[in-house]
């Protein structure tokens, strides 16, 4: 199960990168425009409330839809193959930073000692890439040749996944 | 007043042809019919289901129109009401419908270059997953408006 029309790569791609950045933008808070529903006002990237509440919806879609572009665009000037390896790859240091990041925590908690290192991101984050690329090089080769189009399912639900574990304070009140 | 909650019950039309469009499409392509259509059921799965692409795409993106639309009158009045009254777990899934709608949307191209004609054997599986992840987003934002709607519709 493989595509490797131009279109069908070009949406994969654009699929799974906007999925990446507008995660990345909703957390980061990173809009390209901010609106006030209020007075109607539009801001030019984030811009606190003003007079009323601040909507940064529309302006994390656009961060990510330019980024996702990109992306895209450039995805479409590299063999087949480069890309499949980088989404493969980016897939496997993301389950690896949750894997390792949650064990670290899990850890910290249990320790008898204050082991304060296990609480760095950075930390988490040098081990899942570290694991991301041994296993990308002993992963079998026909999982790298051509694009898989189940990314454009897996990486959006992951992305939801991470959105709805960070919406979990208004469950919690 | 009355502006808003016309656009609201336009978007919710539109959301409901959506998703019968897209239930369709999804029980036709996991479930395909083998032998002549008999009840109900089966004639509801026996419906061609690349002759819903475009439909599913333009209803899609209107019906998202309208509610990014009508979000912005959402988040200071129905919101914040719901806010003070501490119905924060309504407040929660709306968050979470505004992103299963993005993602939603974001899907749409890979899903029209899946059912592109003549049909790809290589994007068969593809097809299959995209128009059911669409179908699962489409009701759950269906089931999520329908809530809300109830907790602190128009007009309300």
């Amino acid at each position: 199960m493989t595509a490797s029309s131009k279109a069908a790569v070009f949406t994969i791609a654009f699929g799974v990168a906007y999925a990446v950045i507008y995660v990345i933008c909703t957390e980061m808070n990173l809009p390209l425009v901010t609106y006030h529903p209020v007075i109607g006002e539009v801001d030019v990237l984030w811009a606190p409330p003003r007079s009323g509440p601040a909507m940064y919806w529309y302006g994390w879609m656009l961060s990510s839809l330019i980024g996702a572009l990109a992306v895209a665009w450039l995805a479409g000037f590299v063999p087949e193959q480069w890309v499949q390896r980088a989404i493969f790859f980016g897939c496997v240091a993301a389950v690896g930073y949750l894997i390792f990041y949650t064990v670290a925590l899990f850890t910290y908690d249990k320790a008898p000692v204050e082991l304060e290192f296990l609480k760095s991101r950075s930390l988490a984050v040098a081990a899942a890439l570290l694991a991301a690329i041994v296993i990308s090089f002993f992963a079998p080769m026909r999982w790298q040749q051509r694009l898989w189009p189940g990314w454009v399912w897996l990486v959006p639900i992951g992305a939801l996944a991470v959105l709805a574990y960070y919406l979990t304070p208004f469950f919690t009140r | 007043m009355t502006f808003w909650t016309t656009l609201l019950i336009i978007h919710g039309l539109l959301a409901v042809a959506l998703l019968g469009a897209i239930t369709h499409q999804a029980l036709a392509v996991w479930m395909p019919v083998r032998s002549k259509a008999g009840n109900f059921v089966t004639r509801f799965r026996a419906v061609p289901s690349t002759s819903y692409v475009t439909a599913i795409i333009v209803l899609y993106l209107a019906t998202f129109v309208m509610g990014a639309w009508i979000y912005t009158q959402y988040r200071f009045t129905s919101r914040l009401a719901l806010e003070q009254l501490r119905f924060f777990k309504t407040v929660g899934v709306f968050e979470m419908k505004e992103h299963v709608a993005t993602i939603g949307l974001i899907v749409l191209p890979a899903y029209w270059a899946f059912w592109r004609q003549p049909l790809s054997e290589d994007c068969a599986e593809g097809r299959k997953s995209v128009t059911l992840l669409l179908a699962v987003f489409v009701w759950a934002n269906f089931l999520i408006g329908h809530v809300v709607n109830n907790a602190r519709g128009f007009g309300s």
